[in-house]
Parts: C-alpha cells; structure tokens; sequence
C-alpha cells in the first residue's frame, strides 16, 4: 500500500524538517515528490523570468502542492506574496502552506520534541522558495 | 439533563487552558443533532460505527447513545508514527476489527480530522474490504491542514487550526476527560 517518495533519486532536502515530513508521508503510504516543478511569477521585458517560486513537495495523488515554512509569522510576508501570485497566474495549481505553528504543532503530535523545539527556538529557513 | 461539570472543577487541568473554544453544552447540542441525523439516513441499514482508538472514545460514546435505530459498534488502532513504530517505517494495525465488513454500512467515526494522513490510510484499509457504504463522521474539522482530501458527511464543529484539548484529544495523554475544547497556553506545550 505504500507509495514513497516517486521519484528516482534520493531528493537533497535543504531542512531537516523537510526530511522528517518526507518521512511522515512515507509512514503514512502517500506519494511524494521533492521540490519537482519551479513555477515563473515575473519575467523581465525580454522574457527572462526574474521571480519565481519553488514549492517544497507535491502529492501527486491529492494533486497538491506543499510548501513548509518555519519562518516566524512576521517574516513570511515575502513567501505569502510569491503563493498569492502563483495563486493568481496558475488558478488551477492547488498549494498550501504549512506554517511555523503547523509545523510545530505537527512536530508536538507527533513526540517529536527536538524538531518542535528547534522550530519554536529559532528564526530558523529563512528566505527561500 | 446534562451531567458534565463545570470547566473551574478540573482544576489543574482548567488552569492549562488558555480559552474555552466549544463548551460541553455546545458538543452536547452538536452531538444529539448528529445522532439524529445518522438515526434517520440509516433507518433499516444496521450500520457498523467504527472508531479509532483512542481519541474517539468519548464522542463515540455519547453519539451512540443519541442515535435512536439499531447499531453496532467496533474500534480500530493504528500504530502512530509518534511511538518506536516508526522505526518500522509504515503505519500498521494495532487492534483490528472484530467481523469481516463486506456488504456492510459502515460509518467511520472520528474525533478530529487534521492532516487526514491517518484517516486516510484507514478509510483505505476500510474500502478494501468491500464494506456495501464508507462515510465519514467527525466531530472536528482542522480543514486548513488537511493534506489529503476526505470527504466528510457529518460533521460537528470547525476547528482553528490550534492546538487544542479536551474531549478526547490529548496533549501527552493528558486533558482527555475535559467535557469541552480548549485552547491550550502555550506554555503548557512549549518543548
């Protein structure tokens, strides 16, 4: 019944957390693909694109886009703003954040104390994605 | 005529919650619709309510004795990827069921559905065995977390997405026996 991670070799995960929830989808027998398609949110006249966002997994059985973040709440508001233009430009693309608290929250139900800890002590990935 | 305490008589237990976000009185309420409405859609079916252990146990309890037709009732665990199972890898029955369900009506009931990775994995174990019907109800939807998409015919109350207690849902085993739903202070769950 399990269907691990898809994909042919092993994903460089940039953040432990990251691991740990491939590791949870996995337990759980969910499809998973690391970090499988970059979407382009702003071009330059030439059309060259100068933004664009990456989101962490995607499931494809849910046909859902994940992205994890365990920036504090205040420093998110550049990460929001690439889910809302990917939001606008790709209406059909389905993506969710998970916060900080998800995480932390996740992390807690699952007796995972030193992930939790790490996310509720740190200002922890920053900037990315 | 209600029989749960006031919130002041759990002591140590009340003082770890920060806000009271659904009073006994309101799962009470919520609780007797859902049993009335379950009564009616499965008028003549002899469903099977199936609960996962252990979170269910007091809304399972009191939606049971709210539904007004025959019934029968039988419980599941599952292995949680918070004990050493998950060094095992997969998520594994811990308890099964009692009887084959094939050809049955089963409603599968839950306390609180989030992420939907657990429920997930058993409503696929469930409808591999041919059960005649599989719907789901839960008394309450974190929906801004859910991964997987499960349909939910019967459901009680949204909830924020918070850590929240009481009601069957733990912190570390604790807060279960709350008769309502707090929010609880994040110093109390600070790791």
């Amino acid at each position: 019944m399990n269907q691990p991670n898809s994909q042919t070799t092993p994903p460089a995960f940039v953040h432990a957390i990251e691991v740990e929830f491939a590791r949870i989808l996995d337990y759980y027998g969910i499809a998973w693909q690391y970090e499988p398609r970059t979407f382009a949110l702003e071009w330059d006249s030439d059309g060259n694109v100068t933004k664009a966002f990456t989101p962490d997994f995607y499931l494809p059985e849910q046909d859902l886009y994940v992205e994890l973040t365990t920036m504090r709440p205040k420093l998110i508001t550049k990460k929001n703003r690439k889910l809302n233009r990917l939001r606008e430009l790709y209406p059909e693309i389905n993506v969710k954040l998970f916060k900080r608290s998800d995480l932390r929250d996740l992390m807690i139900k699952y007796g995972l104390d030193e992930h939790a800890a790490r996310i509720a002590g740190t200002g922890a990935q920053e900037g990315r994605g | 005529m209600s029989h749960y305490l006031s919130p002041e008589a759990y002591g140590e237990l009340s003082a770890g919650i920060q806000e009271i976000l659904i009073s006994a009185g309101q799962i009470e309420k919520r609780v007797e619709e859902l049993g009335q409405a379950i009564s009616r859609d499965y008028e003549g079916c002899n469903p099977l309510l199936v609960g996962v252990l252990k979170g269910v146990f007091p809304f399972m309890a009191d939606l049971l004795r709210m539904i007004t037709i025959p019934v029968e009732v039988d419980f599941m665990a599952v292995s949680s990827y918070s004990t050493d199972s998950r060094q095992q890898g997969l998520v594994r029955l811990q308890k099964d069921l009692e009887e084959p369900i094939g050809g049955r009506h089963v409603l599968f009931v839950e306390d609180v559905i989030d992420t939907g990775l657990t429920l997930s994995y058993l409503l696929r174990n469930l409808r591999a065995r041919g059960p005649a019907t599989l719907k789901v109800c839960a008394l309450f939807d974190k929906s801004r977390r859910r991964l997987i998409d499960i349909p939910v015919q019967y459901k009680g109350f949204d909830l924020p997405a918070r850590f929240v207690v009481g009601y069957g849902l733990d912190y570390r085993e604790r807060y279960r026996n709350l008769p309502f739903v707090g929010l609880l202070k994040p110093d109390v769950f600070q790791p």
